[in-house]
């Protein structure tokens, strides 16, 4: 694929800001967690693409790239378990998953 | 053709975004997260990441993806007639003009930023091979991410632990200890 690095950049930022607009915007916990996941996914194709672009400019294999998009991947599976067991607790207690209705802490 | 390819999957990808953002439903918006993983996928193999690409299907698509419909399906949040309990979308003027002004920012960093090379992609030696290696990702990681993987380890058990000391349920007399002891300084509360 001759694909530019610049377009898989493009694709990741885009990707990145569906993700703030779906976090801020909406208002039900299990699409803000989509959300959530749709922005590590840009920070993954990020790093995939960067490394690319490194292996090419030096024509020696980076494996930083990789190894830190395989963290991420770890780290948003960690996310969604505690997460979504959030989502659980909430329910049980509010009997809803709508985030304005867990403002007790707000002041 | 590998381009034209790209293109679509870039096209799949940003359409499918826009379905996780835009559903009504939480169940559409995360079926539209699933189509958008295999899309990234198909993205990761185009650009030569297949030990990635193979990952992302098994962890995301195989994994969260069921942790997110098992939990729509057991809080029964498929149901449509109680779709307005749990919340719609709020779009406040501040909300919108802070995504917008994020979208800016990380367009001009990535305007400023991107390498633009000035000859064509010719590929290279490391490019036909791909660029994540099963032997090579193992052998950087278990020597010198060796404290990392160790760490990762550590955040799966933490995660494992507060996953269930979340989601147990709770017994009746500990449910709401509020409502048996209140404090001094309340009043009309049992004390």
């Amino acid at each position: 694929m001759t694909v530019p690095t610049a377009h898989l950049f493009v694709l990741a930022a885009l990707l990145f800001a569906l993700g703030i607009l779906g976090f801020l915007v909406r208002r039900n916990v299990i699409i803000v967690l989509a959300s959530i996941e749709l922005m590590l996914n840009a920070a993954n194709l990020t790093f995939l693409a960067a490394s690319r672009q490194w292996s090419h400019a030096t024509g020696r294999l980076d494996l930083d790239g990789p190894i830190f998009a395989l963290f991420v991947i770890l780290v948003a599976a960690c996310e969604a378990a505690v997460g979504l067991a959030l989502v659980i607790a909430l329910y049980r207690i509010k009997k809803t998953v709508a985030l304005d209705a867990a403002s007790d802490l707000k002041g | 053709m590998a381009e034209i390819l790209f293109y679509l999957l870039a096209a799949g990808t940003l359409a499918f975004g826009v379905g996780v953002v835009a559903a009504r439903m939480p169940l559409h918006s995360v079926l539209s997260l699933l189509g958008a993983f295999f899309c990234l996928a198909g993205i990761y193999l185009l650009a030569g990441f297949q030990f990635l690409a193979a990952t992302q299907l098994l962890v995301y698509a195989g994994a969260i993806m069921v942790l997110f419909l098992f939990v729509i399906m057991l809080l029964n949040l498929g149901d449509p007639a109680e779709l307005k309990r749990h919340g719609g979308i709020a779009l406040g003027g501040r909300r919108l003009a802070l995504a917008g002004g994020i979208a800016g920012v990380l367009a001009l960093i990535g305007a400023l930023v991107v390498p633009r090379p000035a000859a064509p992609w010719r590929p290279t030696a490391v490019d036909r091979g791909g660029y994540d290696g099963v032997r090579e990702i193992a052998e950087v990681l278990f020597s010198r991410y060796m404290l990392p993987f160790e760490a990762a380890s550590l955040l799966l058990l933490a995660t494992m632990i507060a996953v269930v000391a979340l989601a147990k349920r709770q017994r009746p007399e500990r449910m709401a200890p509020r409502e048996r002891i209140g404090w001094p300084w309340e009043k009309g509360v049992e004390q």
